[in-house]
C-alpha cells in the first residue's frame, strides 16, 4: 500500500517537474521569439540556404548606394489565417492575396504600388519616358537604379528584366485556336502580348508596345534572377513553374531575393520563415520610413486559422501582428493600450450592382430612388469609423474607377446627391415613375407591382450582412422593400449573377436566358492604379457583365481612355466614363447601374512590442510585408 | 524438444481454432460489406461536394482574362460533364495508378498531405484518447461506487457542463486560461496557444497539451456518464453479490469482476471516439492551429479542393469501419457469451 502511494507521489512529482521545466523553458523561448534570438528555430536549427548569409559579408560588387545597417533585430511574428498552397502566384489556381503578400517582401519589379494605390518606380530610377512612334507603336525607355543586388550578391540588371519577359512569353507551339502555347503559367498576359521589342543596354531597358497600353506600369511587376536559371527562356519557364512553388532553383537552393527578405523555410500548416536580405538596396516607396535593409532579422508567418486564436496568440506574446478578418473580431482588442490598429483605405471596394433587365430596375427613376435612399454615411459611421477613424471617407465611395485615396479620385455619386439618405428625393423619383405607396408603406407600380428587390451575395460574411441590414432599413424608410437573399457557400456568383442563364439575359438584352435570377448583387471589386482592367466588365456582351449595360459611346470613350498616353488626361478620361456607371448624367436610360458603397479598410493590429510598424498594409498585391523594412521592435 | 512421450503430430481442431476461423470469417464478411458501402458513401459525397462547391469560383470575376486557368480546372475536375457522372472520373483516376491526386489547397500530392497531416492528428489524438479513456474509466468506477455522494454529484455536474459546452467554447476557454492568462497571473507560460516548431520533446509537449486536453475533456464528459450507468447496473447483478458473499475484497470485486462487464458500452464509445479523433477535429485543430486532418479538411472545403476532400472522407470512412470492427471483436473478448456469428 505504502509502495503504491509512493509511486503515485513520484509520478505526480515527475509530472509537476515536467510542467515546471517546460514553463521555465518557455520563458526563455518566448523572450527569444519576441525580440532577441527568435530565428533560433528557423535559422540556427535549419540554416538558411547558403546565399542568404553571404552577401552581407562579401558583396559581389561595391554597391553605389551603401545599404543601411539593420537596427534592432528580432523576428517579427505575423499570425495569419490563410496559408498559400505554394508560392507560384502566377498559377491561376494559386492566385491568393497571401501569396502576393509574402512574395512582396522577397521580389521586386519595375514599378511597385504605394499605400495610396499608385505606382512608384521600384527597381527603376524614375518613371521612364514614353515616345509615340510614327507607326503608332509606343516605346518606353526605363533606367534601372544603380547598385541593385540579388541577395546572393549577384548584380540585378536590365538583362534580368529582359530574360524575365522572354521566359514569361516562351511558347512551345500553338494551341488549337492558333494562340501561342505558353510554358510559364500565367492567366493574363495583357500588356505583355503587345510588346514587340524589348532590349537591355547597360542599365537601360527599352520596351516597344504595338500600341499604347495604359497599364504598362503593371507589367513585369516581378523580376526573377536570370543567373539561377537556364539562359534558354523555354527551359527556364518550365524551371520557374517548378521552382516558384517551393521557392527553389533547379539546383535546390533558395531563389535569390531583390526585396528586403529572403525565403528561409516552410513548415506547411504551421509556419513560414523569412530572413533579412542584407544586400537589399532599400525601398523606393513613398511610404517607406526606412530606406535601408530591414530592422528585423526576419519574419515568421504563423498560420493560425481561427481569428480568436490569432488574438490569443497576440496577447500571449506569440505574435506581434495580426490582420484578421472579419474586423469585428478586432474591436474589443482595439481599445487596449497594448494594441494599435494601423489602417488605410484598401484597394477592395464594395458595391451594389443592379440588373438592368429587372422590371423595376430597368426604370432609371427606380435606380435613382435606390441611390438617393442609401445612406453611406450611416454605414461608415456604424461599421468603420469607430475602428478606422478617418482612413476611409465618411461619406463612402462615389467612383468605380478611382479609389478615395488616389489623387485622381472624384466623388461622382456624391456630387449627384446619391448615398446621403435623401428620402424625399428618392420618393420623388419613384412617384415620378408612376409608383405610389401601398398600405404596407411600400411603393407599388400599377403594372409592375410592389417595389420588392432581392439583394444577394455570398453568405457568412457578417460584416457585409450587417451592411445589408442597415441599407435594408434605409430603403424601407423610402418605401423600397429589400429582401436579403444570400447564398451560403462559394457558389453564389457562379449560380446567381454570373450563371449561364443570367449572362445570357444580360448579353441578349433580356431576350434569352433568365432575367429573374437576381435583382441586386453585392460584391467587391479590386481597384488599382490602372482601372482599365475592370472596364471589360461594363462592355456589352461580355461574360463578366451581368448588369446588361450596353452603350457604344461608353465603349468608344473607354478605348480612347486606354489609348491616352498622358497620365493626367487619361485619369480624367476614366473619371468621365465612370459617370456612365455611377450616374445618369451621360446615359439617362441605362446609366447608374452600380452603387459604390465603400472601400474596405486594409488594416492590421500590432502589439506594443513594436515601436515602429510599416504603413500601407494592403496596397494591391502587397499587404503587411510591403514595408517590412520599417518594422522595428521597441527596446 | 520432446524427450519422454511424444504425441503424434496430427492436426487437431481445437475450440481456439474454431474461434479464430469464426473471427476471420466475421471480419472478412464485414470488410466485404464495407467496401461497397464506402464506395457508395464516396459517390454521394462527391456528388454533394460537386453540387455545392465550384473549384472555379475565384475565376468568374477575372474572365475572360483568366480563361486558360478556368478551362484547365474545368478539364481537371471534368466539370463539363454531368454532376452524377463526375465521381466515375475520380474513381477511374484513383484506380488507374494516378493515386489520390494533387491537393490544390496544400500544393502537395494528396497522399503526402494525408501522411503528414494524419501523423499530426495522431500526435494529439493518441494522448487525448489515452487521457480520456483512463480518466473516464476512473470517474465511472468512482461515481458508481460512491453513488449520490458529494464527489459523484460534483463529477456529474462537471460532466454535464463538459457535455453541454460547444467544443469551440471549451477550446477557447482552455486556450485563454492556460495559454494567455497563466502568464499574466503567475508569470509562467507552460503551454503554447498553437502549434509552433515543436521539434524537441519539451516544445512538442507544450504544443500538444492544450489541444489534447480539450479533446480529452469532451470525451470524458460523455464516456464517464455511460460508464457510470453501466457500472451501476453491473454492480447490482447477482454474480457480483455472489462474489462479495464469497468474501472477495471490494477491490477484486470491482476491478476484476465488475469492470469487465461494465466496460462493454465504453468499448463502443472508445472505438468510435478514437476513430473520430484520428479523423481530425475541425474545431479543436483550427483553434490550436494544429495542422492535422481536421484543419486540412476545412481548408480543402474552403478552397474547393475536391481530391483532398475525397481522400479525407475515404480515410474517415475506413477508420470508422476498422474501429467498429475492433469494437465488435472486443465485445467477444470481454464477454465470452457474445458470439460473432
Amino acid at each position: 500500500m505504502n509502495t503504491t502511494r509512493r509511486s503515485h507521489k513520484l509520478l505526480a512529482m515527475t509530472a509537476a517537474s515536467a510542467l515546471v521545466f517546460a514553463a521555465c523553458g518557455s520563458d526563455d523561448d518566448a523572450a527569444d521569439t519576441v525580440s532577441t534570438e527568435p530565428t533560433e528555430d528557423s535559422v540556427a536549427e535549419e540554416p538558411a540556404e547558403e546565399p542568404a548569409e553571404e552577401p552581407a559579408e562579401e558583396p559581389a560588387e561595391e554597391p553605389a548606394e551603401e545599404p543601411a545597417e539593420g537596427e534592432g533585430g528580432g523576428t517579427l511574428i505575423w499570425a495569419h489565417e490563410q496559408e498559400p498552397g505554394d508560392l507560384h502566384l502566377d498559377d491561376p489556381e494559386n492566385n491568393l492575396s497571401i501569396t502576393s503578400w509574402i512574395r512582396s517582401a522577397m521580389i521586386e519589379g519595375l514599378f511597385g504600388i504605394s499605400g495610396s494605390t499608385e505606382y512608384y518606380p521600384e527597381l527603376l530610377a524614375d518613371d521612364g519616358e514614353l515616345t509615340t512612334n510614327d507607326d503608332g507603336s509606343v516605346t518606353g525607355t526605363f533606367t534601372m537604379r544603380d547598385g541593385l543586388l540579388w541577395s546572393d550578391g549577384d548584380d540585378l540588371t536590365a538583362e534580368d528584366v529582359v530574360w524575365t519577359y522572354n521566359t514569361i512569353m516562351a511558347a512551345d507551339g500553338e494551341t488549337e485556336d492558333g494562340d501561342p502555347n505558353y510554358i510559364y503559367l500565367l492567366g493574363d498576359r495583357t500588356g505583355l502580348d503587345t510588346i514587340t521589342d524589348i532590349s537591355a543596354d547597360g542599365n537601360t531597358i527599352s520596351i516597344t508596345w504595338s500600341a499604347f497600353f495604359a497599364g504598362y506600369k503593371g507589367v513585369l511587376n516581378e523580376v526573377y534572377p536570370m543567373h539561377q536559371f537556364n539562359a534558354d527562356p523555354a527551359v527556364a519557364a518550365a524551371e520557374l513553374n517548378d521552382g516558384l512553388r517551393g521557392w527553389t532553383t533547379p539546383d535546390g537552393s533558395t531563389i535569390a531575393s531583390s526585396g528586403p527578405m529572403i525565403f528561409d523555410s516552410w513548415d506547411k500548416g504551421v509556419q513560414m520563415n523569412l530572413v533579412r536580405n542584407d544586400a537589399y538596396s532599400g525601398s523606393n516607396s513613398p511610404d517607406a520610413k526606412n530606406d535601408g535593409v530591414a530592422f528585423v532579422d526576419g519574419v515568421q508567418i504563423n498560420f493560425v486559422t481561427d481569428t480568436d486564436a490569432q488574438i490569443n496568440a497576440l496577447q500571449a506574446g506569440e505574435a506581434q501582428i495580426v490582420m484578421t478578418q472579419p474586423q469585428l473580431s478586432f474591436e474589443d482588442l482595439a481599445s487596449s493600450d497594448d494594441f494599435t490598429v494601423a489602417s488605410s483605405a484598401g484597394p477592395v471596394f464594395e458595391h451594389w450592382g443592379l440588373n438592368l433587365n429587372n422590371v423595376h430596375l430597368a426604370k432609371p427613376a427606380v435606380r435613382e430612388g435606390l441611390a438617393f435612399a442609401m445612406d453611406k454615411t450611416e454605414v461608415m459611421a456604424g461599421l468603420y469609423t469607430p475602428l478606422f477613424g478617418d482612413s476611409l471617407p465618411a461619406d463612402g465611395l462615389g467612383n468605380t474607377m478611382w479609389l478615395s485615396n488616389q489623387s485622381t479620385y472624384e466623388n461622382h455619386a456624391g456630387d449627384a446627391g446619391y448615398g446621403a439618405g435623401d428620402i424625399a428625393s428618392a420618393q420623388a423619383a419613384l412617384e415620378g415613375a408612376g409608383y405610389a405607396l401601398n398600405g404596407d408603406g411600400i411603393y407599388e407600380h400599377p403594372e409592375d407591382g410592389a417595389l420588392t428587390l432581392r439583394v444577394g451575395t455570398t453568405g457568412g460574411n457578417r460584416l457585409r450582412e450587417i451592411q445589408q441590414e442597415l441599407i435594408q432599413a434605409q430603403m424601407s424608410d423610402a418605401g423600397i422593400d429589400i429582401v436579403i437573399d444570400n447564398v451560403e457557400g462559394g457558389a453564389y456568383f457562379s449560380e446567381v449573377p454570373f450563371s449561364a442563364d443570367a449572362i445570357a439575359c444580360a448579353t441578349s438584352g433580356g431576350a434569352e436566358g433568365n432575367c429573374d435570377i437576381w435583382d441586386i448583387t453585392q460584391f467587391a471589386w479590386v481597384g488599382g492604379p490602372w482601372p482599365g482592367g475592370q472596364i471589360a466588365s461594363y462592355r456589352a456582351g461580355g461574360p463578366n457583365n451581368p448588369y446588361g449595360f450596353a452603350n457604344d459611346a461608353f465603349e468608344a470613350k473607354a478605348d480612347e481612355c486606354d489609348a491616352t498616353v498622358d497620365d493626367v488626361e487619361r485619369a480624367a478620361c476614366y473619371n468621365e466614363i465612370d459617370r456612365y456607371v455611377t450616374t445618369l448624367e451621360l446615359d439617362a436610360e441605362n446609366g447608374l447601374f452600380m452603387l459604390p458603397l465603400t472601400q474596405k479598410p486594409s488594416f492590421y493590429g500590432y502589439t506594443s512590442d513594436l515601436s515602429q510598424a510599416g504603413v500601407a498594409p494592403d496596397a494591391q498585391g502587397s499587404g503587411p510585408l510591403t514595408n517590412v523594412a520599417d518594422f522595428q521592435f521597441a527596446d | 524438444m520432446c524427450v519422454m512421450v511424444c504425441r503424434p503430430s496430427v492436426p487437431v481442431h481445437t475450440t481456439t481454432d474454431r474461434s479464430v476461423a469464426t473471427l476471420f470469417a466475421y471480419v472478412t464478411r464485414r470488410v466485404l460489406i464495407s467496401v461497397p458501402l464506402l464506395v457508395i458513401a464516396m459517390y454521394l459525397v462527391h456528388v454533394g461536394v460537386s453540387a455545392t462547391v465550384d473549384p472555379r469560383s475565384d475565376f468568374y470575376l477575372c474572365l475572360p482574362r483568366c480563361q486558360e486557368g478556368f478551362d484547365s480546372i474545368t478539364e481537371t475536375y471534368a466539370l463539363d460533364t454531368n454532376i452524377f457522372l463526375r465521381p466515375f472520373t475520380y474513381f477511374a483516376d484513383l484506380f488507374s495508378g494516378d493515386g489520390l491526386g494533387f491537393s490544390s489547397s496544400v500544393g502537395e500530392p494528396v497522399g503526402e498531405v494525408m501522411r503528414t497531416r494524419g501523423w499530426n492528428t495522431a500526435m494529439v489524438a493518441i494522448p487525448a484518447f489515452l487521457l480520456g479513456a483512463v480518466l473516464s474509466l476512473l470517474l465511472s468506477v468512482y461515481s458508481a461506487r460512491r453513488q449520490y455522494s458529494v464527489g459523484d454529484y460534483f463529477f456529474t455536474g462537471l460532466s454535464f457542463i463538459g457535455f453541454a459546452m460547444p467544443s469551440f467554447v471549451l477550446a477557447l476557454i482552455i486556450q485563454v486560461i492556460f495559454g494567455v492568462k497563466l502568464e499574466e497571473w503567475f508569470g509562467i507560460k507552460p503551454f503554447n496557444t498553437g502549434r509552433k516548431t515543436g521539434e524537441n520533446f519539451w516544445e512538442l509537449l507544450r504544443d500538444i497539451t492544450l489541444p489534447a486536453v480539450s479533446l480529452a475533456i469532451l470525451g470524458i464528459a460523455a464516456d464517464s456518464r455511460f460508464g457510470r450507468s453501466s457500472m451501476l447496473e453491473t454492480l447490482n447483478q447477482d454474480y457480483i453479490r455472489t462474489a462479495r458473499a464469497k468474501g472477495l475484497t471490494e477491490r477484486t470485486v470491482v476491478w476484476k469482476h465488475a469492470l469487465r462487464n461494465g466496460l462493454i458500452p465504453l468499448v463502443t464509445l472508445w472505438a468510435l471516439g478514437f476513430s473520430a479523433l484520428l479523423s481530425g477535429s475541425v474545431v479543436t485543430e483550427s483553434i490550436f492551429s494544429w495542422p492535422g486532418i481536421g484543419q486540412t479538411f476545412l481548408r480543402a472545403l474552403g478552397d474547393s479542393d475536391l481530391d483532398l476532400l475525397m481522400a479525407i472522407v475515404m480515410f474517415t470512412g475506413v477508420l470508422t469501419v476498422i474501429f467498429n470492427l475492433i469494437a465488435d471483436v472486443l465485445y467477444g473478448v470481454l464477454d465470452p457469451r457474445i458470439r460473432l456469428g
